[in-house]
């Protein structure tokens, strides 16, 4: 009763500064909300009941396994890598510092190619196995990537990524007073990790794993090559052999449904405690200088890491892209196409997440509407929302012409990637100081003034990283550019889908390697962007 | 800075987006909405173009997919022809109303009759076949004359097979329950679910690389993906063709055809000039560009093989008719589920 009360409230308190956050809301969760109607109201038919008989307990149950072997698999690679390299120093770590966010521009489903065809029984590995021991297949064991537990190798491969990123930026606001303290208490170097820096990155811990999970359970491509039957996968079924798209969209519903327990997961964990934003009298972290066995550890976890997750599939591409044919016409222009797709999406999409950020950071209720609304669309595949959008483009009668379908197709991109630029702009402005903020206002600025002359200087490295990290995300969207793209207007990951799903890798690796390479440059940008904003902003 | 470049930059690309397609094209023009990916296809398109001076534009995508966006464009559609890989998704696309029957003698002349749409919905415009591969070693070739070899107690933990959500498997279903009845056809799926050597995953390819290393020793596959293997340029690939034994199988009922189709849309803009690219798919130099790369057999018996498919016998023409594979796709998905074959 409390709650209803609290939402009659806050209904009753929303004002004309609430008119922006309220329309952002409206335009991410739009797709989200036609998805979650048509689940509601048209999926309900004879292919549902059927699925709900047969398959829907084995969809779950794949779901939440893949999701707990993934977050586990994400929180193993990522806490010991940020952790080492923002505390210590041993060789390789300034290089580290940087590459390790590497995997960010590879895509799921390519990496799954990739990883598919080296552990498969007739990749380099396994053949090499049999030729040296002259044993076949079947008398030996090898791990299956073609399984539940590759398939959340592969994932956490490529989003543990989110996780490192905001453990670091955690990590390293670590107020170092505290640790100073701990260590003179006589706190060894374990103690302190297990009793002090973890404890107080917790919350950056859920944040980064929960976006991480709620990509994993939005995947369809590497689920999908990998043979896994999840929830995201069983929505295409439904979809593509049932020919029935409203009882994949009631499917979808239980994907909303994940994501809303995360969500609630993430902020019961979080409870009253919030990020450590303005540790006062911050100094620059020392990083301790690891020697001997210490640092030769150090220096293979991260190898380790980075080899798993990029030097392997990434160089298993590149040699069947060589002993390929090579006949893929048309990738320059496909590659213009990603990119400037990409591009207008993430400048719209980052203007969304600045709107809710700012009315969050007021602490307007609209704000929490629209970051709940945009999360919802992040675990929504991407297909699902596309057919969302075709149901609606259908009952208004809206279709026809390139700039339409071109509109449509960038809304999607917005509303499914906007949580994910979220993050590092409400992070920055969190660290904003109000006082300035103040003392512009008390001046007479008006808002849009403020923000140019005052906030935006605060809040650019923040921003700047939203922007890499949405351009990265939109590059990569493979399922709803399929559906809703017009004519002409192939991109890489198209080209890359085409090919593999005939079975023509060595034809799929030059795009899948191209669409990597497009997404590289930002993401070294954004690791650099990081890591000069995490020290400057303080001093 | 950065301020005035974050807000000039939406500018510039949308600028970018602009002038990209060029929307209103002075020659004429088909549009292709096709579910097949292949470079070939590239030259099959210029074929046409050089030889009848029609500009084609073409939008690859799945068949599910494409129909939804049809089905979207409604009679603003810009699409003149479909291509499909599969007859099953050629009658969704009849069944929406997508597709316009086509009067053509040429096409009706030279296409046997089982091969298109009684009325002219669709036309088969390259053919292939789903058969048995298997390993020699281990497998009697007695044994594979039949889809039933799936169901014999000699390959417990011997079948590896694709997921069965892929159309090849649907409508190969299909065609057992129209033949054996759904209680029969369900027996035999149960029956080869339980004789899996791991469960579904990857692609046909897939299936005949676990056979050549010995993970398993019988699977199902369409011809084409054994015979691009057979003629690969790398001597690997062409190793684990020469490892694999293939079998039409011909006891019990004839071995499993299917076809490459296109029809008109039902809304085409341009159905003349439509007419006259399915008319070029049946052309000598249309068929063999449509087989060259893909290893399907062409629909005219006239026309040469493509490499690799030389020495096959002739496949037997089917004694069904292909829009079952449509009509019973929905219950081959049920009765998959229903035993738990992936």
């Amino acid at each position: 009763m409390s709650g209803l009360k609290r939402i009659a409230t806050s209904i009753r308190h929303v004002s004309r500064r609430d008119i922006p956050a309220l329309m952002a809301g409206l335009i991410i969760g739009g797709p989200v909300m036609a998805t979650v109607l048509i689940g509601l109201f048209a999926g309900g038919g004879d292919i549902w009941t059927h699925i709900f008989q047969t398959a829907l307990m084995g969809y779950v149950l794949n779901t939440v396994a893949l999701m707990i072997i993934t977050g586990a698999l994400v929180l193993i690679f990522a806490v010991p890598s940020a952790y080492l390299v923002t505390y210590y120093r041993f060789p390789g770590q300034s290089l580290f510092h940087w590459a390790l966010i590497l995997p960010l521009a590879a895509p799921g489903y390519v990496l799954a190619i990739s990883y598919a065809d080296f552990l498969g029984v007739s990749g380099p590995l396994q053949s090499g196995l049999r030729e040296l021991t002259g044993l076949s297949a079947r008398e030996y064991w090898f791990p299956d990537i073609r399984s539940l537990i590759g398939c959340s190798f592969v994932l956490a491969c490529c989003l543990y990524p989110y996780a490192y990123l905001t453990l670091r930026v955690a990590f390293t606001s670590q107020s170092v007073s505290t640790l100073e303290a701990a260590k003179s208490l006589g706190l060894g170097a374990s103690a302190r990790f297990w009793r002090v820096i973890l404890p107080s990155a917790r919350p950056a811990i859920v944040a980064g794993t929960a976006l991480a999970l709620m990509e994993a359970v939005a995947d369809y491509g590497a689920a999908d090559y990998l043979g896994v039957q999840t929830l995201t996968v069983g929505v295409f079924r439904a979809w593509a052999s049932y020919g029935d798209a409203a009882a994949g969209a009631r499917l979808a519903i239980l994907l909303v449904s994940l994501t809303l327990f995360l969500q609630w997961a993430e902020r019961c964990q979080r409870g009253a405690a919030s990020f450590d934003k303005s540790a006062k009298g911050w100094r620059k972290l020392t990083p301790i200088r690891l020697h001997g066995k210490q640092a030769l550890g150090a220096s293979f976890f991260c190898t380790g890491l980075l080899t798993l997750g990029f030097m392997i599939p990434m160089g298993h591409l590149i040699g069947l892209a060589l002993e390929g044919s090579g006949a893929s016409g048309s990738l320059l222009k496909a590659f213009w196409r990603s990119v400037s797709l990409a591009g207008l999406a993430s400048l719209g999409a980052f203007a969304l997440s600045l709107v809710i950020a700012f009315a969050l950071q007021a602490g307007r209720t609209s704000g929490r509407f629209a970051q709940l609304g945009a999360l919802m669309a992040y675990a929504i595949p991407g297909a699902v929302l596309a057919l969302g959008a075709l149901y609606v483009q259908r009952s208004f009668n809206l279709s026809g012409g390139p700039v339409i379908a071109l509109g449509f197709l960038v809304l999607i991109y917005i509303s499914r990637f906007t949580a994910a630029g979220l993050g590092p702009v409400q992070a920055a402005l969190q660290r904003a100081p109000a006082s300035l903020t103040q003392a512009a206002r008390s001046l007479g600025a008006s808002r849009w003034r403020r923000f140019r002359a005052v906030e935006w200087g605060v809040i650019w490295p923040g921003a700047a990283a939203s922007m890499l990290i949405l351009f990265v995300e939109m590059l990569k969207e493979l399922p709803a550019t399929l559906l809703l793209r017009p004519f002409d207007w192939d991109t890489l990951a198209v080209r890359a889908y085409a090919y593999a799903s005939d079975e023509r890798l060595a034809a799929a690796a030059l795009p899948s390697l191209a669409i990597t390479l497009a997404g590289l440059l930002p993401v070294i940008l954004l690791s650099r962007q990081l890591s000069k904003n995490t020290f400057e902003e303080k001093t | 800075m950065p301020f005035k470049t974050v807000f000039i930059l939406p500018l510039l690309l949308a600028g970018l987006l602009a002038c990209a397609p060029n929307s209103a094209p002075e020659s004429e023009t088909i549009s292709i909405y096709s579910a097949r990916h292949y470079d070939s296809d590239q030259m099959l398109y210029d074929a046409f173009t050089a030889k009848t001076r029609i500009e084609v534009r073409v939008r690859e995508g799945k068949s599910a997919g494409l129909l939804e966006t049809m089905k979207t464009e409604g009679e603003k559609s810009p699409a003149d022809i479909i291509i499909a890989a599969d007859a099953g998704s050629l009658w969704r696309f009849q069944q929406a109303g997508l597709l316009q029957p086509v009067r053509s003698d040429l096409l009706e002349a030279t296409i046997p009759a089982v091969y298109r749409e009684a009325d002219g919905y669709w036309f088969g415009v390259s053919k292939r076949a789903r058969i048995i591969a298997y390993d020699p070693t281990r497998i009697e070739p007695g044994l594979v004359k039949s889809y039933r070899a799936f169901t014999d107690a000699s390959v417990q933990g011997e079948v590896c097979i694709r997921s069965s959500s892929n159309i090849y498997n649907l409508s190969l279903m299909a065609e057992l329950i129209e033949r054996w009845g759904a209680e029969e056809a369900t027996r035999w799926a149960g029956a080869t679910r339980a004789h899996f050597a791991r469960p579904p995953s990857g692609g046909d390819t897939a299936q005949l690389e676990s056979i050549a290393a010995g993970e398993c020793a019988i699977a199902l596959v369409n011809h084409y993906y054994w015979v691009r293997l057979a003629t690969h340029a790398s001597a690997e690939k062409r190793e684990i063709a020469q490892k694999v034994a293939l079998s039409f199988p011909s006891e019990g009922m004839r071995t499993h055809i299917n076809v490459t189709g296109a029809g008109l849309a039902a809304h085409a803009p341009n159905p003349a000039g439509g007419r006259a690219f399915l008319e070029f798919l049946i052309s000598p130099e249309g068929q063999a560009l449509l087989i060259t790369e893909t290893k399907e057999y062409p629909i005219l018996e006239s026309v040469a093989r493509p490499v690799g498919l030389e020495g096959f016998a002739p496949l037997p023409d089917p004694d069904i008719s292909l829009s079952v594979y449509g009509r019973h796709q929905i219950q081959a998905q049920m009765i998959y589920d229903q035993v738990g074959w992936n």
